[in-house]
């Protein structure tokens, strides 16, 4: 068990941390189309090579330490960031399971946790210790203010992303994961039994990964960077990476939550054997995460910033008010049309 | 006393008097070509035509004596209209090749055609092509095109010259300018010429093209050439002198300097300078060291003797002030009364400026208590008592010699008997073969970087300013003549990195090696000397830096000479442009 | 009146209509602008392959044209190293035995210093200054960026597109 653990840790991770440096990539590209033009293609054949390139160079740089900062929470903050960051990936299922001769994996790193919804919203949460450590602790006004922004964005947010996140609870009456994803194999998607769930889900996502139109802890014509405007070199990168893993954690959690998980529509008719039907899995699991990360990466190069008073108004006059409604409205819809 | 009125204002004139001159008294200006102040009226450029009432025509400013009640308007529509057209017959032949023409910046044609011209030319004929590089003597070449037969030149050298050889030859636009056949303007005066003409026409050998006026800084300074210390005005670029010129002084030279003064003075600061100081070492040659080693060696060395095998030598090539830091030493320390200068006269005074004394300051030396050496001929001050600095050198009974800048080792007698002087410590400013005799070298600031007061031998006393720059002196002791360049260049740019001597002025060294005697002096700048000179020196009695001005002031005794300086204020012939001077 | 006084003062401010209060539609507006964008052609130049050929009112680099029996038409005048206003040009004249007697002896361009405001070649006398079409200036060393005669002098016919356009646009 352990052992199968370590492995699938390994993979994932190395497969994440990939996946990161050419989130990186992808953003840079979308940028460019977006404004007309073509983006990195230097580096290697279509500038495929561009993050490892990016790696290197935020490898060699210096690593600065600020006089008036506090050292050892300077040291921790980007650690706590990405560790939170990966960890959340433990409870994800990217797929059904891989079945090899008679062994079945389960292909979650931590497979059987029933609580999942509510280890998700625990881990995803600690995330704002590190920003919130980050800016007090690198002794700099801008980035004491990204640290105070982040934190108050954050605990806005969460409510709204656990508002969002009950009416799927309720819809499939379970904490595990699993169970979510199972009752929506029908092709019956959260994001259609749920629409107004997942629109406070994925909007509060994109304030809790800090990504445009909520970067506003690390507003750079503002704060010059927010939290990490005392950072250099790999501790930067550690951000840099956090920031992306999760972005991907994200679009996972939505992907489980809203989107059917690993459920392909259709696949199952087709009579496929378990193993190919595994990888089918798979890959809709990853082009649905995808897909995903596009939208975000869209969003971030068309919607300019908010305000801070208007991200305020947003979350708790709007965001809020519209996620109790949500809940009754699920309770209904529960009680009514799925019973 | 005739009262006449010029643009509606009545003036009052001396009787004989003309327009022009009544007008640049009273500070207007008329323009003109050929007249100068200090040269007859020849009247033939017309410019400075303007309207007198009851005259038909427009009447030369010039020419006209000034009578009773006369009515003079020079800003008329007639008088402009006239002057205008003036202006447009005298560019019919000139090439306008400013842009290649040393004069421009500083040009009356350039700023007339600016102030006093329509403009544009309606000229589309071929011009006249004249000879353009033509010498007129060793120093002078002259360019038919740009000329606008003023005919200064020509008058220069038969009134003030006194050596009539230029005239004009050819008839109508054809006119120019030469020098009399088998004859040659090579006059000791002759580059005064450049000075007044009032276009390019003439042009200094010395100076051709070398810089733009406006590239330079000009400061006001005093030519050490000769004891008559002519006022002048330095050239810099670069903090290398580029050229000399005279600046209008009543009392001292008027509007003129000698071609000696004006290009061979200035290379020496520009030149084979002594960059720091240098003692020899064991082997008995000459090594940099720093200010207070040598100071330290010399006072050493001077202690060990007795005070009789001491010389102390002063200088009548360098200010006041060193003079009499040196004869305080010299007295604090030496138990001295004065000590010798030795005089340079070489040849003869020319009877208009350059006089034989080729020092600047032997009347200031002598005033600040030296005495000039009787051996060579003098011309200020009494023999020296007892016996002569040569005879003392050939008794054998002088050890050791401390001397101000001066090169006086050039009379071989002297060098000769030099060779038992065990120590000999000198300021020098160039390599000369005084300095290589030297066993201590104080390097010292030339005359063109430092502040100071040099007397001429009518007792008219000036002060100096630095016009050049070294690692110790500053230009510009009142206000920075700065050309743009100095103001807005940084060291770092390679046209402003002009070389900066290791030199200080020769007080320094005195007070160092005096200090080291034994002495508390804590002198901090040169006007502190000059101003313990003016408290105790009555012939220095009221003076100061201030004082002196640009023009200088005579000594106390020699209060009669002083002569009312005329058309200083609006009339600067030879005067830093405005271009130079400004940004 | 200040220049953004229009979007400063409340009463001009447009009022949104419901539809557009309601935000999420009118983001989905910016999205597909944005998305549109993604296909279409881009303007990115590749720059080290494709070069840009500048036309003869670009402001490249100045430089002196050279007649063409070799020698310089500048005379030395010092007016552009006058007008320069950060100081750049540095010129030292001296004789020739040509008909213009002057020449530069020394014409400096510090490249590190020039802005290619083109007031050298506006002020110019002899047209002797012009501004060519080079904008490739790369140093390795700060004293690489002072530019001699030798990089300076250009044949005048390689010039003559800026010397055409010069001639036309002046007068």
């Amino acid at each position: 068990m352990v052992i199968e653990a370590l492995i699938k840790i390994a993979i994932v991770l190395l497969v994440v941390l990939t996946a990161v440096s050419y989130t990186v990539l992808l953003e840079r590209w979308v940028s460019a189309w977006v404004q007309d033009r073509i983006g990195p293609n230097r580096v290697g054949p279509l500038g495929l090579l561009q993050p490892l390139a990016d790696v290197l160079k935020l490898l060699l740089k210096e690593d600065i330490e600020p006089m008036m900062a506090q050292k050892w929470f300077h040291w921790v903050a980007p650690v706590i960031s990405i560790s939170v960051a990966f960890s959340v990936l433990a409870i994800i299922p990217f797929g059904h399971s891989l079945t090899i001769g008679s062994t079945i994996i389960p292909l979650t790193i931590a497979p059987n946790i029933n609580i999942g919804v509510l280890m998700l919203v625990a881990l995803t949460s600690v995330g704002v210790y590190g920003i919130t450590l980050a800016g007090w602790s690198s002794g700099s006004k801008y980035s004491l203010l990204g640290g105070i922004r982040s934190s108050a964005q954050m605990i806005s947010y969460e409510l709204t992303l656990g508002l969002g996140l009950l009416s799927v609870v309720m819809l499939s009456g379970s904490l595990d994961l699993n169970a979510i994803i199972n009752s929506q194999s029908a092709g019956l998607w959260n994001i259609i039994r749920a629409p107004i769930g997942f629109l406070l889900f994925f909007v509060s996502s994109f304030a809790e990964t800090n990504r445009q139109p909520f970067d506003l802890p690390e507003a750079e014509p503002e704060l010059v960077g927010g939290y990490h405007t005392e950072y250099s070199s790999m501790k930067f990168a550690l951000f840099f990476l956090a920031e992306y893993a999760n972005m991907i954690t994200a679009s996972s959690v939505i992907t489980v939550l809203f989107l059917g998980g690993w459920h392909v529509p259709f696949a199952d008719q087709l009579g496929l054997p378990a193993l190919a039907m595994s990888i089918v899995g798979i890959l809709g699991f990853v082009l649905k995460v995808l897909g995903l990360l596009f939208i975000f990466i869209w969003v971030r190069w068309s919607i300019p910033r908010f305000r801070y008073d208007q991200l305020m108004n947003l979350g708790w006059k709007v965001l809020l008010p519209l996620g109790i409604v949500n809940i009754i409205l699920t309770a209904l819809e529960k009680i009514y049309l799925v019973n | 006393m005739p009262k006449f009125t010029i643009d509606g204002n009545e003036y009052e004139a001396q009787a004989g008097q003309t327009i022009i001159q009544v007008a640049q008294e009273n500070g207007i200006d008329i323009p003109h070509f050929c007249w100068h102040p200090a040269l007859s009226v020849a009247g033939n450029c017309r410019m400075c035509l303007v309207e007198v009432e009851k005259t038909p025509k427009l009447q030369i400013a010039c020419g006209t004596i000034v009578t009773e009640g006369m009515v003079v308007k020079t800003l008329s529509e007639t008088a402009t209209k006239g002057r205008e057209d003036v202006m447009e017959f005298l560019l019919i032949n000139h090439p306008l090749d400013c842009p290649i023409c040393d004069e421009a910046g500083q040009c009356k044609l350039q700023d007339y055609a600016f102030d006093h011209s329509r403009g544009e030319s309606r000229f589309v004929e071929e011009k006249n092509h004249k000879d353009k590089r033509m010498p007129l003597g060793p120093q002078i070449l002259f360019d038919g095109e740009r000329c606008i037969s003023c005919s200064r030149c020509i008058r220069f050298a038969e009134e003030v010259a006194h050596q009539p050889v230029l005239t004009f030859v050819h008839r109508g636009d054809h006119v120019t300018i030469n020098a009399v056949p088998a004859e040659s303007f090579d006059n000791n005066m002759s580059m005064n010429v450049i000075d007044i003409c009032p276009v390019g026409a003439l042009t200094s050998r010395d100076f051709r093209f070398k810089a733009r006026v406006w590239d330079m800084s000009f400061t006001d300074s005093v030519c050490p050439g000769c004891s008559r210390g002519c006022s002048t005005r330095i050239g810099v670029r670069n903090n290398e002198i580029l050229r000399t010129e005279p600046r209008n002084n009543p009392n001292v030279n008027s509007y003129w300097m000698c071609d000696y003064g004006r290009v061979e003075m200035y290379p020496a600061v520009n030149e084979g300078r002594i960059d720091g100081p240098r003692m020899k070492d064991a082997a008995g040659k000459q090594q940099a060291t720093d200010y207070d080693t040598a100071a330290r060696v010399t006072a050493e060395t001077l202690k060990k003797y007795h005070k009789d095998e001491v010389l102390i030598l002063g200088s009548a090539a360098v200010p006041v002030e060193d003079n009499y830091a040196m004869l305080k030493l010299a007295r604090e320390h030496f138990g001295k009364q004065t000590i010798p200068f030795i005089s340079h006269i070489v040849g003869e005074d020319d009877r208009l400026l350059l006089k034989a004394d080729k020092t600047p300051n032997s009347m200031g030396a002598t005033l600040a208590g030296c005495v000039a050496d009787g051996h060579y001929p003098h011309v200020h001050g009494e023999k020296a008592a007892h016996t002569t600095v040569l005879e003392l050198l050939r008794s054998r009974k002088i050890k050791a010699v401390f001397a101000l800048g001066d090169n006086f080792l050039t009379d071989p007698q002297l060098l000769e008997a030099f060779e038992h002087v065990e120590f000999f410590a000198c300021h020098a400013a160039n390599e000369t073969i005084t300095s290589r005799r030297a066993d201590v070298v104080f390097s010292i600031s030339h005359w063109a970087e430092r502040d100071g007061v040099f007397v001429n031998f009518e007792g008219w006393a000036q002060s100096l300013n630095p016009a050049v720059t070294t690692n110790y002196q500053v230009r510009g002791r009142d206000q920075l003549n700065m050309s743009r360049l100095d103001r807005f260049g940084s060291p770092y740019d390679k046209w402003a990195r002009g070389h900066k001597r290791d030199a200080r002025e020769g007080w320094h060294f005195v007070q160092l090696v005096s200090n080291q005697l034994g002495s508390k002096w804590h002198y901090l700048h040169t006007e502190q000397l000059f101003e313990e000179i003016a408290a105790t020196n009555p012939e220095f009695k009221g003076m100061s830096y201030e004082s002196l001005g640009s023009l200088g002031q005579p000594i106390a005794s020699k209060h009669s000479m002083v002569k009312e300086p005329i058309y200083q204020e609006v009339y600067q012939e030879t005067g830093a442009p405005l271009m130079g001077s400004g940004n | 009146m200040g220049y953004n006084t229009k979007y400063n003062n409340p009463s001009t401010n447009r009022k949104l209509t419901l539809w557009e209060k309601l935000y999420l539609p009118e983001v989905i507006r910016g999205l597909l602008t944005t998305f549109k964008h993604i296909f279409r052609p881009k303007f990115t130049r590749q720059y080290p392959e494709e070069r840009w050929d500048p036309p003869a009112s670009f402001r490249g680099r100045p430089v002196l044209v050279m007649e063409e029996n070799g020698s310089e038409r500048c005379v030395a005048c010092g007016l552009c190293s006058r007008v320069c206003p950060p100081l750049a040009i540095e010129v030292r004249a001296s004789e020739t035995e040509q008909l213009k007697e002057r020449y530069p002896v020394v014409f400096e361009i510090n490249m590190l210093r020039c802005i290619f405001c083109g007031f050298c070649e506006e002020v110019c006398p002899e047209e002797a200054i012009i501004m060519s079409k080079d904008y490739e200036l790369v140093f390795r060393d700060p004293s690489e960026g002072i530019f001699g005669k030798d990089k300076l002098l250009v044949p005048k016919a390689e010039l003559k597109e800026r010397l055409d356009f010069l001639a036309e646009m002046r007068n």
